[in-house]
């Protein structure tokens, strides 16, 4: 009907000349109602409420006490060396694990390549805790050393920066991984041949030629890597650090007595959203002058190696990953174990913790498969139509949106989660509750926050689906609605259904948003594992996150089998 | 520096991509690799850059055996297809890179860079990035990369191929001159038969990755040992047959085709009876009126006339048969209406009879 209405404006007047129906243009500003009212004003709310007193007067106050504060500047340092320390460990991880994985032929390559990305189903918050039983003071390890070789004391892996680095580090390394494996794909061999024609070998070809080459890729996952840890209050808490950036926001906020503490809450916050802004803006600048890549992926002959090199490549692999699957051990014994401690394993096993989680309280995985789908369905709803207007249409305000897409992507959860706070704390009109006091607000924000993957993993398909498909669709007498749905979204469902599966998973393991946006009686498993552990509970904690990891792992399992190991592009 | 290719085999799983090839390439020759995508002849090349290793044969560099030589240790300037210029690197880095490797004076460096860039024709763009340039300056950076290392060998793999038809014939041209000048050994890829003729000292002509025939291009089009390569080298009409009798041993030889009996040329791989297939140039046969009295006369109907310009060419029925004839230079006349009657003849000494496909190989690789 709409678009029939739309086909008699002539040409060169208003909607069709851009291309659009009327529905289409009513469907844009809902997408646009959509990101302003849940994400532009919740972080201008943050913004206004950290530069004003508390009646409401402009002030700069809030951020000279701050930066006057020893303890908030230290904590500063501390975040920003602990996120660069993390960006390096996991470029040498990350990077080596691409290079040696799509360049070389050894034994178990393909097994290696599909292990290299489960560390990512791990949440940090289960996976430090799964660190703590095996490497903590009275962990497996230590007590082993203790017992067996005569240690007279613990050794300290985990409480401290060090055991946030480890944590963080084996956690996010695939990211690092899939960004280069997905930019280096990309690239055309030749131009390593090419080099190779002139003299160039080994390393030196690699550190002026290829390397270079995938800085597009390794910048947009080295960002993610540092902000997610620059972002992450939950692992720090775990191991007993609060001197960093995110876990004084969080602390601040959650305590009810001093208003002044509150008050910096907020300005933390703030300046978390404004930092990673800068960030972004740096990063962008780099990418968008330099983007080599092809569109299409090239198949490169891998090169054989000698025994030794074989050996030491399996060997180190191998290492890395038996490292990253620790917590693994760790979550699995103390989800079973009954009665652990000052034994190296634990000496009964029993189902009684997840009979307590799942049955007699399911409240925490009925709510986050209940809230993870709708915030799916929110993704593609609104991520879709986003990713649409951005690879094939020359809409007004499209570079808007795709820039606040790489916004949330970037965007520390403590800041939007605190920003909600402040923006929806009024009682909506006509209701006697806030809509923070809903719990539509936890799919809400999670659907926001994991917005970008389903964008990007349904633009990366749209790219690749040539425009002349859809234009021979039109010129047989498709309609641009019929024509999408007859030959794009059948070219291109596995790629929003890749997104949207990223969506799924990341929205399950939210731990920082959800944590301070606790609706009571509709809190997810995250919220229960870290409640558990904090109050003690750490069998409850550690059967949740087993269960977490079990859905991650189908999801991952889906995914895997939908598109291979390509899926890097989703997080770029 | 002359080049030895012997007896390379070269197999990808289960597809044989060469199989069994030897060739030697002169001092200084243009020498080209021809033939449809897929018969090996990109293969052959990266072979002989050292990007394969070969699953059997040699590879010799003036004698010395490069075969398990990496590439950069065979100093080989190589062309690629997609140009494979550095996107990070400006010009005249991506120029200047393989000098570095070779730890040359920044002052060295500069001259050998702008001599190179001198020679191709592309100077004042050294600043630039590959991204900013055309395909056809591309293509000259390329080059210019290859060639400033003073290699012993020139690789080009099918270097025109991404570029417009008119900058194709003009680039055509420069390569051609620049190897001249050079005197560079040159081992040039392609798949566009015209490129090959023009540009050529010799020619191999490949197909499912055996050889077919090697040969300067005259020595192809006019005297093609395949019909294969009679097919592939220019526009021909292979009519198929079998042998009814030889005289002067295999020179002359009488045909029972498909259009009739003819008479042609041969060689002592016929015998009577065998399956063969007669070759004729379009251009070699005549229509109507001037047909004159020639031994291979043949009726036909006119099908299809097509005016190129300065030619007409029309396709002719002749029992079922579509014969090509290209008449030159037309003038003022009308081409035939289809559905005209017309004598169609050709010279015996234009009539190539050839051994059918399959029993010819062995017999080729010998004729080198």
């Amino acid at each position: 009907m709409s678009s029939a209405a739309a086909e008699t404006v002539p040409a060169g007047l208003g909607v069709r000349r851009l291309g659009l129906s009327l529905g289409g243009v009513l469907g844009y500003g809902a997408i646009w109602a959509f990101m302003a009212v849940f994400l532009i004003y919740p972080l201008l709310h943050l913004f206004y409420d950290a530069f004003t007193t508390e009646a409401g007067e402009l002030t700069l106050a809030n951020f000279r006490d701050f930066f006057t504060d020893r303890f908030y500047l230290r904590a500063l340092g501390n975040s920003i060396l602990l996120g660069l320390g993390t960006v390096v460990t996991t470029s040498l991880i990350g990077v080596t694990f691409a290079f040696l994985l799509l360049r070389y032929e050894f034994p178990g390559r393909r097994l290696f390549s599909y292990l290299s990305i489960v560390p990512m189903i791990m949440p940090p918050l289960v996976g430090v805790m799964g660190f703590v039983f095996i490497l903590g003071r009275a962990g497996t390890v230590n007590i082993l050393l203790m017992d067996y070789l005569g240690f007279p004391r613990p050794i300290n892996f985990m409480y401290g920066i060090q055991g946030i680095l480890i944590v963080e580090t084996l956690h996010l390394f695939p990211l690092m991984t899939l960004s280069i494996v997905d930019a280096m794909g990309k690239i055309s061999p030749s131009l390593d041949e090419a080099a190779e024609s002139v003299g160039a070998r080994g390393f030196r070809k690699f550190w002026d030629i290829t390397f270079p080459l995938t800085t597009p890729g390794y910048v947009s996952g080295a960002l993610l890597v540092f902000i997610w840890t620059f972002a992450d209050f939950a692992t720090p808490l775990v191991v007993g650090v609060d001197d960093l950036l995110a876990s004084q926001a969080y602390l601040n906020i959650v305590q009810f007595v001093d208003r002044r503490l509150f008050k910096m809450g907020i300005v933390i916050s703030a300046i978390m959203v404004l930092l990673a802004i800068l960030f972004l803006i740096v990063a962008k600048k780099y990418i968008a002058i330099k983007d080599y890549s092809s569109l299409s992926y090239s198949v490169i002959e891998r090169k054989t190696l000698c025994p030794l090199a074989k050996g030491g490549v399996v060997c180190f692999l191998g290492l890395i990953l038996i490292l990253a699957f620790i917590p693994y051990l760790g979550i699995a014994l103390d989800s079973f174990g009954k009665g652990w401690a000052l034994t190296p394993f634990p000496v009964q096993y029993t189902l009684q913790y997840f009979e307590r989680v799942a049955f007699e309280t399911p409240k925490f995985i009925v709510n986050s498969l209940l809230y993870a789908g709708i915030s799916v369905v929110i993704c593609i709803a609104i991520g879709v139509p986003i990713a649409w207007v951005g690879a094939r249409t020359r809409l007004p305000g499209r570079e808007v949106l795709d820039s606040l897409t790489t916004l949330i992507l970037a965007l520390p959860g403590t800041g939007i989660g605190i920003a909600y706070m402040r923006a929806f704390r009024e009682p909506l009109p006509g209701f006697e509750v806030a809509f923070i006091g809903l719990w539509v607000v936890i799919p809400v924000v999670l659907g926001v926050r994991r917005l970008p993957y389903t964008v990007r993993g349904t633009y990366a398909s749209l790219q690749i689906v040539h425009r002349s498909y859809e234009e021979a669709g039109e010129s047989v007498g498709a309609t641009r609605a019929r024509t999408f749905r007859d030959i794009t979204l059948p070219l291109i469902w596995k790629g929003v259904l890749v997104g949207s599966l990223y969506s799924f998973i990341l929205a399950l393991q939210e731990a920082s948003a959800t944590l301070l946006l606790v609706v009571p009686g509709h809190e997810m498993m995250t919220v229960g594992i870290f409640n558990f552990y904090i109050g003690g509970s750490v069998n409850e904690a550690a059967a949740l996150g087993f269960l977490l990891i079990l859905l991650g792992a189908a999801c991952l399992l889906i995914i895997n089998r939908l598109a291979g190991t390509r899926m890097g592009g989703v997080f770029g | 520096m002359n080049i030895d290719i012997e007896g390379i085999v070269k197999r990808f799983g289960k597809l044989e991509a060469v199989s069994d090839v030897t060739l030697h390439i002169g001092e200084g020759e243009l020498f080209t690799l021809l033939g449809p995508s897929g018969c090996g002849k990109t293969t052959i090349l990266r072979v002989v850059g050292g990007f394969h290793r070969p699953d059997r044969g040699r590879v010799l560099f003036g004698g010395r055996d490069v075969t398990a030589l990496p590439p950069y240790e065979r100093n080989i300037g190589m062309v690629f297809q997609n140009y494979a210029l550095w996107p990070h690197m400006r010009i005249f880095d991506n120029i200047a890179y393989g000098l570095r490797l070779r730890r040359f004076s920044a002052a060295e460096i500069r001259e050998k860079v702008d001599r190179a860039l001198h020679l191709v024709n592309l100077r004042g763009l050294e600043r630039r990035y590959p991204g900013e340039l055309s395909g056809g300056q591309q293509q000259r950076v390329a080059l210019a990369r290859a060639l400033v290392l003073n290699p012993h060998a020139l690789l080009l793999d099918e270097p025109l191929s991404n570029l417009d038809a008119k900058i194709r014939i003009q680039v055509r041209a420069e390569i051609r001159k620049l190897q001249k000048e050079l005197g560079i050994t040159t081992l040039y890829v392609t798949h566009d038969q015209e490129e090959a003729l023009t540009l050529s000292d010799r020619i191999a002509v490949l197909n499912h990755g055996r050889l077919q025939q090697v040969g300067t291009p005259h020595e192809l089009y006019e005297k093609p040992q395949t019909p294969f390569v009679a097919d592939f080298i220019g526009i021909n009409n292979l009519i198929p047959g079998k042998v009814t009798a030889l005289r002067d041993g295999g020179r002359g030889v009488r045909v029972e085709s498909v259009v009739g009996p003819l008479e042609g040329t041969g060689d002592e791989r016929l015998a009577p009876g065998a399956r063969c297939v007669v070759c004729v140039r379009p251009e070699s046969a005549r229509i109507g009126e001037e047909a004159g009295a020639a031994v291979n006369r043949l009726s036909a109907v006119v099908s299809f006339p097509s005016y190129i310009g300065n030619t007409v060419r029309y396709d002719v029925d002749v029992n079922g048969f579509l014969f090509k004839i290209d008449v030159q230079n037309p003038g003022g006349s009308r081409e035939l209406p289809p559905g005209s009657p017309v004598v169609v003849c050709f010279p015996t000494a234009a009539t190539l009879v050839l051994p059918a496909e399959g029993e010819t190989a062995a017999a080729v690789e010998g004729a080198e």
